[in-house]
């Protein structure tokens, strides 16, 4: 029997309904549409059970409690305990997998490098840690490393000499200090915004600015010229003239502070003009108090103290540390580098490759928060001491280096338990109460056990001195002459006015307030008040250069009027350490 | 009619085909890494559901016991199975967890609360699982080969695997139907 | 049970645009960092702050900043009307809007229907650095490109506190376990969360407040997030017809 073509398309065409009577097609259809939900390269997020861990954020001296929420051992969020964690803590947790973070490293030809350079170092030479983060208990075996290594110096950038209690103010005049967007502790700040009323004097709108009862724009860098008006070492009239503003404001601010005491106020970075103004004011004791510190153990009293950057004679640097695993303070380059002698050899501690890692031949990756065991500095707004841990939430990655045990063993000197160490003479002095973050307590250390209290602090929590002891009154002391004004160039007719940021590694989700909102300056924008902006010949999101006397810089452009004419405002660069620039349209 | 010969031979085949032979290749079938018997728990341990698919405290389902609920037992050989000496030597001495296949998988947008089933809608276990607890063996897990979806998830009762039609014919019943919301997330 | 309508409280007076919230959306709901092509137009921020401003020059110039995200709209809800695919779903036991990803097909119509530009598209499929997908949120599902969302009040942690209500025994959840991540977050408490229908929560009383208001009461979309203020020139603003035409109409009276 032949079979014919018309045989072939019968049977085609009874396969073809008999496929639809069965369920294949169907499935087939139904399969499919399953299929393509689970496209490829989308996540699935990884189940388990959900436990909390708390530590304290090392991100900042802020110090903030955290409450990680954790799937198994991941943390999936972070939130504050009472409140309080700013974008960078909220993302903290994504930090150890961000793509910025230095290769692997065990660091044998640093060590190797180190110990020929200290070995052939001249007797005149310095070897020298640079702490971008001091007031930590690893400042304190850098300090002790320094001192048993000859030639060694300890710098860091200042810490500042006072700490305030914003609740005891009742009026606070802040001279371009960002009270309300990051200085001091968030979560103290808001508690106690109620009870006082707010001054802000700033050359910008900024946020403090626009949230504060009162908004006086001055000159940039004026701040000083107000302060010592209100002290009484300069007539209002003058004062007017320097900042700006009206005479009778000027004049009438000394009376407002001693009517609506208590009075408090600040600055950046509590400045000795500043300092002296609030003990004239009546605070000292009342809102502003000695820079209080944990106990140490007696045994490290014997260690280098601090010196400044300044202090240290150009060209006499053999070795150079810098520790910027924390973040912390930048100083310009061309400060450090001047220091430096020819035939120097800088290393670099860090988690991140933009900061000084672009500058050191050596780079030696470090554990970043939420990874490392650290502790925190003192915040600006502790008036009594504390002792924060940051435990670790994960363990770090392979071919990390500890940066303070890698230093002090080149110097022989015993520090992996120098935390512990710590925690030991805090409790040994017996004062002050440990709080613990999963339960809420807070328990007198008197009634703690050694052993206890330092696995208390390695779960979540921190401890706290007691309050007001006797406070001798401060001297009077001459109020500090004004800095001098840096020239204005022609050259560069806008004034620089730095947005602060943390430095160091950032989620690449903080692209929520940068690119995907602008709500925030992002570090390669510029913010400029229409005015320049037409006479710089850029419009808002107009690509431009920022130029200085230290360089260039690419940059987007941000048209807002909230920026004082003359005035460019820019998110925390350290490159350019200049006082003012000029933009380009590109 | 013989000119219908071809038409119906292929409706025939196709049927067959799409009946007994699609089934069996559209699912490939691989065993469980051990032959757990949830018979002998049952009824020689007394163990009920809850003891071992657990909810915690705040009310998460913990599903799959990890191996530590099975070491606490087994960590000695208890009978004298040779399923249990291998399950002793394979997993519980190194405190390997054994890599067990979900009948029950759903897709990520998926959201089911079985606490909210079991204790507030008093939905028993076999319901949808079926008769898995009076079992003596487990089922071999039968997965789609296109979508990866297990074929048994409603205790192999023959209702086609992991659309959302069987779900919300019972919340239809049971005049459940509020939001999306409640089961997707 | 009650129907509640969940609702949200805003101080603008607090509000720094810090952003936290913003972050915090993120991390809760698994939105990826954004694409080297992102800029603010095509963002996924599901709550956003805004800028806003007085109108005038340096120095009288004073600023707010106005967190914005779906106003679960209780009235013709616009976005639920528009949608082909029957994909925004609105939970009469909670007045909440939700989206739904798995049923959308990425047409928009929803996103030009909204009066309050609260609704965002997945340009992109999302794309986390290596290993950065072991801090996703196993309580929210990843979206694949192609679809749109908006906020739907953290229903994970609605999900969760209904399930730690089960273990009590109850099907009233307890006020203070759900709150939604940017609530939780908010370092000045400008943002507060609760049930518009239970006259003891914050945010009723909130509401009732003289300085509050809604955004584009008049559309009549009955929106369930309540401002407030006490300066005079942010009521302007909510209430001008148009950009700028506070000030003008101010400036012609």
């Amino acid at each position: 029997m032949t079979i014919t073509r018309r045989d072939l398309i019968q049977f085609v065409g009874g396969s073809a309904l008999g496929t639809l009577f069965t369920p294949a097609p169907w499935r087939l259809i139904t399969d499919t549409a399953l299929w393509s939900e689970n496209w490829p390269g989308i996540p699935r997020p990884a189940r388990g059970e959900i436990r909390a861990k708390f530590t304290n954020c090392s991100l900042c001296n802020a110090g903030c409690a955290v409450r990680a929420r954790c799937v198994g051992d991941r943390p999936v969020s972070l939130a504050g305990v009472g409140g309080g964690l700013c974008p960078f803590g909220l993302t903290a947790h994504h930090l150890p997998f961000h793509p910025a973070r230095p290769k692997q490293s065990d660091g044998k030809d640093a060590i190797a490098a180190v110990t020929a350079a200290i070995a052939g170092r001249r007797p005149s030479e310095h070897v020298v840690v640079l702490d971008s983060r001091p007031g930590r208990t690893a400042s304190w075996t850098y300090r002790r490393a320094m001192a048993a290594l000859p030639g060694g110096l300890y710098v860091s950038p200042p810490e500042p000499p006072v700490a305030i209690d914003l609740r005891s103010a009742r009026t606070v005049l802040s001279l371009s200090a960002p009270l309300l967007d990051g200085w001091g502790t968030p979560a103290k700040v808001f508690a106690a915004r109620d009870g006082f009323r707010l001054i802000q004097a700033e050359a910008v709108e900024s946020r403090t600015a626009a949230l504060a009862d009162v908004w006086l724009p001055i000159r940039p860098g004026t701040e000083e010229a107000l302060a010592m008006s209100i002290a009484g070492e300069l007539s209002a009239a003058e004062a007017a003239r320097i900042t700006g503003l009206a005479e009778h404001l000027v004049a009438s601010l000394p009376q407002e502070l001693q009517k609506n005491g208590p009075a408090l106020v600040i600055d950046a970075g509590m400045s000795p003009g500043v300092v002296e103004l609030n003990r004239r004011l009546g605070a000292w004791g009342r809102t502003v108090f000695p820079r209080p510190e944990a106990p140490v153990p007696e045994s490290w009293r014997k260690a280098a103290p601090p010196t400044e950057l300044a202090a240290v004679s150009d060209g006499s640097v053999r070795v150079l540390w810098i520790d910027e695993s924390a973040p912390g303070q930048y100083f310009p380059w061309e400060a450090i580098e001047r220091k430096l002698a020819a035939n120097a050899l800088v290393a670099v501690f860090t988690s991140w490759m933009g900061g000084y890692a672009r500058r050191a031949p050596f780079v030696l990756p470090t554990a970043v928060y939420p990874e490392r065991l650290d502790d925190v500095p003192m915040a600006i707004d502790s008036a009594a001491a504390t002792f924060r841990i940051a435990a670790p939430l994960v363990s770090p990655p392979p071919g990390v280096i500890n940066p303070e045990e890698f230093i002090a063993a080149l110097a022989g000197v015993a520090a992996s338990d120098a935390l512990r160490q710590r925690a030991a003479a805090i409790h040994k002095r017996g004062r002050g109460t440990l709080l613990t973050y999963a339960d809420g307590k807070s328990v007198p250390v008197r009634d703690v056990k050694s052993e206890d209290f330092w696995k208390a602090l390695n779960a979540g929590g921190r401890w706290e001195d007691d309050v007001a002891q006797a406070l001798e009154p401060a001297a009077r002391r001459p109020f500090p002459a004004p800095s001098p004004q840096a020239a204005k160039i022609d050259d560069y007719p806008l004034t620089i006015i730095t947005e602060s940021r943390l430095a160091g590694l950032a989620s690449p989700s903080l692209s929520q307030i940068y690119q995907e909102s602008n709500v925030r300056l992002a570090a390669n924008r510029v913010a400029l008040h229409p005015a320049d902006a037409s006479s710089c010949g850029v419009v808002d999101g107009a690509h431009a250069v920022l130029e200085s006397q230290r360089g260039k810089r690419e940059v987007t452009v941000t048209v807002d009027a909230s920026v004082r004419p003359g005035v460019v405002l820019v998110a925390g660069l350290a490159e350019i350490g200049a006082a003012s620039a000029k933009v380009v349209r590109l | 009619m013989k000119a219908l010969i071809p038409f119906v031979a292929g409706a025939a085949i196709a049927l067959s085909a799409g009946w007994a032979g699609f089934p069996h290749a559209i699912y490939k079938s691989r065993p469980q890494p051990v032959d757990f018997s949830h018979k002998v728990h049952a009824d020689k341990a007394g163990t009920k559901c809850e003891d071992c698919h657990a909810f915690r405290g705040d009310g998460t389902f913990a599903g799959l016991p990890a191996l530590d609920k099975c070491s606490a037992c087994h960590a000695a050989a208890m009978g004298t199975t040779a399923e249990e000496k291998n399950f002793i030597d394979q997993y519980v001495t190194p405190g390997r967890e054994p890599q067990w296949a979900s009948y029950a998988r759903q897709p990520e947008n998926v959201y089911f609360s079985h606490i909210t089933h079991v204790r507030r809608g008093l939905v028993k276990c076999e319901d949808c699982h079926g008769n898995i607890g009076s079992a003596d063996h487990l089922s071999r897990e039968e997965e789609d080969r296109i979508s990866g979806y297990s074929r048994d998830i409603w205790g192999n009762d023959g209702r086609p695997a992991m659309t959302m039609d069987g779900c919300v014919d019972c919340h239809r019943k049971q005049k459940l139907e509020h939001s999306c919301l409640d089961c997707h997330k | 049970m009650n129907a509640k309508r969940y609702g949200m409280s805003i101080d603008i007076d607090r509000c720094n645009g810090c952003g936290a919230c913003m972050v915090a959306c993120a991390v809760e709901n698994n939105i990826p960092p954004a694409h080297a092509g992102i800029d603010e137009r095509k963002g996924l921020t599901w709550i956003r702050v805004y800028k806003v401003d007085n109108g005038e020059d340096y120095p009288g110039r004073r600023s707010a900043f106005v967190p914005m995200l779906c106003q679960h709209c209780g009235e013709h809800t616009p976005c639920a009307g528009v949608c082909p695919q029957q994909a925004v779903d609105i939970d009469p036991r909670t007045g909440i809007v939700g989206q739904m990803p798995e049923r959308c097909l990425g047409c928009r119509y929803c996103m030009a229907a909204c009066p309050y530009h609260a609704r965002y598209f997945n340009w992109f499929d999302p794309a986390w650095p290596a290993g950065m997908e072991q801090t996703l949120n196993p309580d929210v599902a990843p979206r694949m490109r192609g679809v749109v969302e908006k906020c739907n009040f953290c229903h994970g942690r609605w999900h969760a506190a209904k399930e730690r209500a089960a273990a009590a025994g109850t099907d009233e959840i307890r006020p203070g376990d759900y709150v939604p991540a940017c609530v939780e977050a908010c370092p000045t408490g400008a943002l507060r969360f609760g049930d518009l229908n239970d006259p003891a929560s914050d945010v009723s009383q909130d509401a009732k407040r003289p300085e509050s208001f809604r955004l584009l009461e008049k559309i009549g979309t009955d929106p369930k997030i309540y401002y407030r203020s006490r300066k005079d020139w942010v009521h302007e603003i909510a209430n001008a017809p148009r950009p700028g035409a506070a000030r003008k109409e101010a400036d012609h009276a």
